[in-house]
């Protein structure tokens, strides 16, 4: 069991062989292979259109390998076990425009099995000062409250896999701060925390470093100013 | 409870409870007037389309052809509906899914199949609920001119009616869950169409559609042998339905996501009668795009007096064989229609005018572009109002080519060959009106009058009611003086005049709006 969600005896959490993605011809991920285990963070970081965004809905499942395998738990991406394991944090917030906040996390709680959520919901809410707008649709939302009330819902279901893209983008800096405890907190629980990003802070509080750039794995360590200013020069 | 109970219980509470919020959000006397009006306009068009319909009875040639090509005719239309699905299917189609559905629903551990059926089993209740009532007005008409009592001619046409829909919806089921690539599912469709045209010439029923299309003509046929194919047909396609309902969950995530954005978008815009954005969207839901190589490169430009002309021609050479073949369908169906309506079927002449108004909606691209861009467009040395009557050229050459093809295939099927006459004398002015009617369409400013809808919807409205016009009206008095033994070619002739007239001011009012509007812009 990792974080509330029973795993098996799976060799990693997250495991990606040779994994491939074209669309119409362009390759946006070619025989990337990366292997998680538990309370690992991993900053995932590359230039725009490096693939960072292709390979993290490849492992969320929502998109599937031209070549190459990805597995959650020791279970392919996108199946039923592997949805019970893995929480994404898309980088454009999605909500129902006719649920309150409140609504949304009792629901997303409810479809991961989770009986009562309210003291985990009310501790997000809190946490991440939704307070005042728990009753609230999503088009009362600013910018960082949309992408807040996002994190609360990838955070408010079990999970051993997190993968968040560019999740501090829109946040205040108290609200960076959360987020940066939640995020420690998963990992101490045994969840493997992916974050696609660019900022400096993110990438030194990782405990590792994956670079992209042009669909393929260019670097895998840790996380060294110096190895990754090339993924941020123009 | 189950785990699994519990979510599939919280599935179908959540879903209880929005619908319960979006019914106490309705507007009862917004629905009542809705209601109202439709029933005004839906009862003035039965009492029009009834009085164009001639009830006198069918004559004993025409009958023997309907009993004996009707089931393969039929069978083409349902192979048509059935291509139409499995190409929705294999892009994501049909269902259009919530983005928050795909996001929450879709990746949580719960079976995509118990999660999406509900929703594919809504979509088919209406459209087929849609179609049998259809099919039963049509069958309403049609027992007045053919042999068979009221309520075998309502049950058939309505039944029919039912399977279109489900053909479309349940291809298009079995193609999204069966992952079939686009070109795959297009192989498929063309082969079904290419079965269906082969019984039609062969005067067989082999292929499962004519069997269904016995279903349409069963009045008309004697003994039990045309009522089991209609069985074996209708059970066919119940049971691939059936199949494609059983597979919903294997739907692709990607082609759903892609599909539920665009959808909402495409929603949005219809509402607000942007055909322009309607058109846009539909093609990138298609997965529409101009060709990288065109189909036949210009040589280099001798000169540079006719750049408009030449731009046209290069967007028209780009076109992806999808948006040929569509027009090249369209052009068909408008001369068929045209055919039919010839020989009697007079509502018919309302078609040519609809089909070929869509065709014209593609063939103004270069010119929709230009209004779409307006600093490109204001950076050119050129007057606006000239711009835009330039682009008309292109567009109304290109259109006069589809009416060429139209009128071919209205030959081809029987009309008879004074229409080949008739539509010499049409060509140029109807191609010119038909460009204007699509150059307005998608010029139309959707939200000019957004406080007075009314408008809105008038201003939507016009070109396709002028389109229809066009291309019906001259051909209908033709055929009227034909009937009284006057010159067909005559009476198109005078209303050509006019036509062209029309044509003309068409085009100078679509510069001066876009003049003005440029100048209101600056």
């Amino acid at each position: 069991m990792i974080a509330g969600v029973d795993v098996g005896a799976a060799p990693a959490l997250l495991g990606a062989h040779g994994l491939g993605r074209t669309y119409d011809g362009f390759i946006a991920l070619d025989a990337f292979s990366l292997e998680l285990g538990e309370g690992e963070l991993v900053a995932l970081v590359g230039p725009n259109g490096a693939g960072k965004t292709t390979f993290l809905t490849l492992a969320a499942g929502l998109l599937e390998p031209s070549s190459g395998s990805i597995a959650i738990a020791g279970v392919p991406a996108g199946s039923i076990p592997a949805r019970r394991a893995l929480s994404y944090l898309p980088d454009t917030p999605v909500f129902y425009e006719d649920l309150s906040l409140g609504e949304h996390l009792g629901y997303v709680a409810a479809l991961h099995g989770v009986e009562d959520p309210g003291a985990r919901a009310g501790e997000l809410i809190e946490r991440l000062g939704l307070g005042a707008w728990e009753d609230s649709l999503p088009s009362e939302f600013s910018h960082g409250m949309r992408q807040k009330a996002s994190i609360a819902i990838a955070l408010v279901r079990p999970f051993a896999v997190l993968l968040a893209d560019e999740p501090f983008d829109g946040l205040d800096p108290p609200s960076r701060d959360v987020l940066f405890e939640l995020l420690a907190e998963a990992r101490a629980a045994g969840a493997a925390v992916v974050v696609s990003t660019h900022r400096p802070d993110v990438i030194a509080a990782a405990s590792r470093c994956v670079g992209i750039r042009d669909g393929r794995l260019a670097y895998d360590g840790p996380p060294e100013p110096r190895a990754l200013a090339e993924f941020f020069e123009p | 409870m189950s785990s699994e109970q519990g979510q599939t219980a919280a599935l179908k509470q959540l879903r209880a409870a929005r619908r319960r919020r979006f019914v106490e959000r309705l507007d009862l006397m917004e629905i009542l007037y809705r209601v109202y009006l439709a029933a005004i306009f839906g009862g003035i068009a039965l009492v029009v389309i009834a009085g164009w319909v001639e009830e006198a009875p069918a004559s004993a040639g025409a009958v023997a052809d309907m009993s004996a090509h009707g089931p393969a005719v039929l069978g083409l239309a349902l192979a048509l509906a059935a291509l139409v699905g499995l190409r929705s299917g294999a892009r994501g189609g049909p269902l259009a899914i919530e983005a928050a559905e795909v996001q929450y629903v879709l990746l949580a551990p719960i079976d995509r199949g118990a999660a999406l059926r509900p929703a594919a089993w809504r979509q088919l209740r209406v459209s087929v609920l849609t179609g049998a009532v259809l099919g039963a007005v049509i069958g309403n008409f049609v027992f007045r001119r053919l042999p068979g009592s009221p309520v075998e001619w309502i049950a058939c046409l309505a039944l029919f009616g039912a399977l279109l829909p489900l053909c479309t919806l349940g291809a298009a089921l079995l193609a999204s869950g069966g992952r079939l690539r686009p070109a795959t599912a297009t192989a498929i469709g063309a082969g079904l169409i290419a079965w269906s045209l082969a019984d039609l010439l062969l005067g067989a029923v082999t292929a499962p559609a004519t069997m269904a299309g016995e279903l349409g003509t069963l009045p008309l046929q004697d003994g039990g042998g045309h009522l089991a194919l209609a069985a074996v047909g209708l059970a066919i396609a119940l049971a691939l339905t059936w199949l494609g309902l059983r597979g919903v969950g294997r739907i692709a995530l990607e082609a759903a996501r892609r599909r539920a954005a665009l959808t909402a978008e495409l929603r949005f815009s219809a509402s607000v009668q942007d055909l322009r954005t309607v058109v846009l969207l539909r093609r990138q839901l298609a997965s529409e795009r101009p060709r990288r190589r065109p189909w036949i490169r210009l040589g280099a430009a001798a000169s540079s007096r006719h750049p408009v002309w030449r731009r046209g021609w290069q967007s028209f050479l780009r076109w992806p064989l999808g948006r040929l073949a569509r027009v090249l369908a369209l052009a068909v169906g408008a001369g068929a229609a045209t055919a039919a309506a010839w020989s009697g079927v007079t509502l018919l002449f309302v078609l040519p005018g609809a089909l070929l108004m869509v065709a014209a909606l593609d063939l103004v691209e270069p010119l929709a572009q230009e209004a779409d861009h307006p600093t490109r467009r204001e950076l050119l040395p050129v007057a606006v109002d000239a711009l835009f009557r330039r682009h008309l050229a292109p567009s109304a050459v290109a259109m006069a080519t589809v009416l060429l093809i139209g009128v071919a295939a209205a030959l081809a099927l029987g009309a008879p060959a004074a229409t080949a006459a008739v539509g010499a004398v049409m060509l140029a002015p109807t191609a010119l009106v038909l460009a204007c009617c699509a150059g307005l369409s998608a010029t139309n400013d959707p939200y000019r009058y957004v406080l007075t809808p009314q408008l809105g919807y008038a201003q939507s409205a016009a070109p396709v009611v002028i389109a229809i016009v066009a291309a019906g009206g001259p051909l209908l008095a033709a055929r009227e003086s034909a009937r009284h033994g006057a010159s067909a070619v005559g009476a198109a002739f005078s209303i050509e005049v006019a036509m062209l007239l029309i044509g003309i001011a068409m085009a100078w009012w679509l510069g001066r709006r876009m003049a003005d509007e440029s100048a209101v812009a600056t």
